[in-house]
């Protein structure tokens, strides 16, 4: 029964509103299904849809219709921002996501601050804005999803990571100045992709985690500027994702202060447990993309519809998908969803 | 009141734990000074501080911020006390060769570990991120590694690390070194299906893991 658009069904489930059955997402970014088996089949390929508007945007394109997911989702990387921001990129291969390749300041003090605006003419962003342009123009019906690096995660992209990890404790002043600045910049470049036709946004920030900050640095330092960041976007309508890597362990208990309107976990977190511990959450996740990767299709198959029995609300990868994936997991995976 | 050996040990042990860097410069500025032995100041001070700060990690009162934090104050002190060891103490020491796969340049993680192996009397060569499988193999050739430890944070990497594995097997010495394993997504049984020689979930247990491998008395 799909008499409601895969973008009906979406916001319908941020609205907290009943729905036949869960969408079936990937957001883009950290978490992109542009798989080698998909590339290859319509030479629509990365690295250069990294750095083409078109490209970007017939490739999303072809993700979603190859795969079954029920989103367009761009970009396919987590280095638009930290580009912007000085750093160096390695573009990767079509295998390969790209990386920062050096990180372009030592520590917090040294970092410069420019001109917002001029940055949002730089880089790739305008590629990016541009490729959902043309996304919300192909289909209307399908949820445009931008993506975004998370501010902890993007400051660590753009200050050495030890020292940007060091200084969180060291130079409690700096570090806040920093993520400041650098949400102030997200938020601008997430105003753009919405302007530009992207009608969610996701967030993910693989540094901000509890493993890595533990509790009280991740209240202090991830949850202030997720809000931030999340009431900067929040002012335009756009409802916006929030993807938190590893065990939520010690953290758990700060999940409920992250306003965004849904939380997406990695694998190891039991969203069944954590429906029932905070049943106002909007959950997303978590099929692991090691079996994406390395099961076999009636194993996702499996693990899919064990995700729709639990009554998660949005089912997608928990984490970043491995480019050597099959078609043939994923395809059963977002199948076995929509089948219920 | 003057500090006996045993004091300093204590206090650069704190220090180290309290991540108090100029502290512990300065505390081993005094123990080169007061004329004595940089070599257990470093086992019985430096180093049991950072094996404290590794239990208080595990424990989860501490993160990463923290212990590197710690390490900070123990290279301090390290900086300071490394001249004055005396040669005969420099005991044969094992050696790893340790990174970070290609395709990820995450390395807070493979960091840590350094770290730790570092402060437990572990001889590292850090090849550094994103490192191609082959390269592991050539260093641990070159230097005559006893272990090769391998780190990924991305599941899309962890096949880089059945290849170095691989490679030792095709070129026949395998049995030269232990491979060991960790990161966000790699578990004991990814570990045995590649025939590493171990895996750890942290960088406190890669350094009994290392012990253990090398046949280290604990």
């Amino acid at each position: 029964m799909d008499s409601i658009s895969p973008k009906e069904r979406l916001f319908r489930v941020f609205d907290k509103k009943s729905i036949d059955r869960p969408p079936v997402v990937c957001p883009g970014g950290m978490m992109n299904a542009a798989i080698v088996d998909v590339m290859n089949s319509t030479g629509h390929t990365l690295p250069e849809a990294h750095h083409d508007d078109r490209l970007m945007a017939a490739l999303a394109e072809d993700v979603y219709t190859h795969t079954g997911f029920e989103n367009f989702g761009i970009p396919f990387c987590m280095t638009v921002e930290a580009e912007v921001l000085g750093s160096e990129i390695n573009f990767g291969t079509l295998n390969c996501e790209p990386k920062i390749q050096t990180e372009r300041f030592a520590d917090a003090s040294q970092v410069e601050y420019k001109d917002i605006n001029q940055m949002l003419k730089q880089g790739r962003i305008s590629n990016v804005v541009q490729a959902g342009w043309h996304l919300s123009h192909k289909n209307a019906d399908v949820p445009v999803i931008g993506n975004l690096t998370g501010p902890i995660s993007t400051a660590a992209s753009v200050i050495d990571p030890m020292n940007f990890l060091k200084g969180l404790r060291k130079d409690r002043e700096g570090s806040h100045k920093v993520l400041d600045y650098v949400v102030d910049f997200l938020i601008a470049y997430a105003q753009l992709m919405i302007e530009g036709g992207a009608t969610v946004i996701s967030v993910g920030d693989p540094t901000a985690t509890g493993e890595i900050l533990g509790p009280k640095m991740f209240k202090e330092y991830a949850v202030t500027y997720l809000n931030k960041l999340v009431e900067g976007i929040g002012k335009t309508g756009t409802p916006v994702i929030v993807h938190i890597c590893g065990d939520l362990g010690s953290v758990k208990q700060y999940i409920l202060e992250i306003r965004s309107q849904a939380i997406s976990t990695d694998a190891k977190v039991n969203l069944r447990e954590l429906k029932e511990e905070y049943p106002s959450l909007v959950t997303m996740g978590n099929l692991s993309t090691y079996m994406l990767e390395f099961g076999k299709p009636e194993q996702v198959s499996v693990q899919a519809k064990r995700l729709v029995e639990q009554k998660i609300d949005i089912i997608a990868p928990a984490c970043g998908l491995s480019t050597s994936s099959s078609l043939d997991n994923i395809k059963a995976f977002t199948q076995s969803v929509k089948e219920g | 009141m003057s500090n006996t050996e045993n004091d300093f040990h204590q206090k650069l042990s704190d220090a180290v734990v309290n991540m108090e860097d100029a502290a512990a410069a300065s505390l081993s500025q005094e123990v080169v000074a007061s004329g004595f032995d940089a070599y257990e100041a470093i086992d019985k001070g430096l180093a049991k501080g950072m094996e404290r700060a590794g239990v208080l990690f595990e424990e989860e009162e501490y993160f990463i911020p923290e212990l590197l934090m710690c390490s900070d104050a123990m290279y301090a002190g390290l900086d300071v006390l490394k001249p004055h060891i005396k040669t005969d103490e420099q005991a044969q020491k094992y050696k790893i060769v340790l990174g970070v796969i290609e395709g990820d340049t995450h390395d807070i993680g493979k960091n840590l570990v350094k770290i730790m192996l570092e402060s437990s009397g572990f001889e590292v060569v850090d090849l550094g991120r994103d490192i191609p499988p082959a390269k592991f193999v050539e260093k641990a050739v070159e230097i005559g590694a006893d272990i090769i430890g391998l780190s990924t944070l991305m599941t899309t990497t962890m096949d880089g690390m059945r290849a170095v594995v691989d490679i030792l097997k095709e070129k026949n010495i395998k049995e030269k070194f232990k491979v060991i394993i960790g990161g966000g997504p790699i578990s004991p049984a990814f570990a045995k299906k590649i025939g590493a020689d171990g895996y750890s979930g942290n960088a406190a247990g890669a350094v009994r893991l290392a012990r253990d491998l090398c046949g280290v008395v604990q």
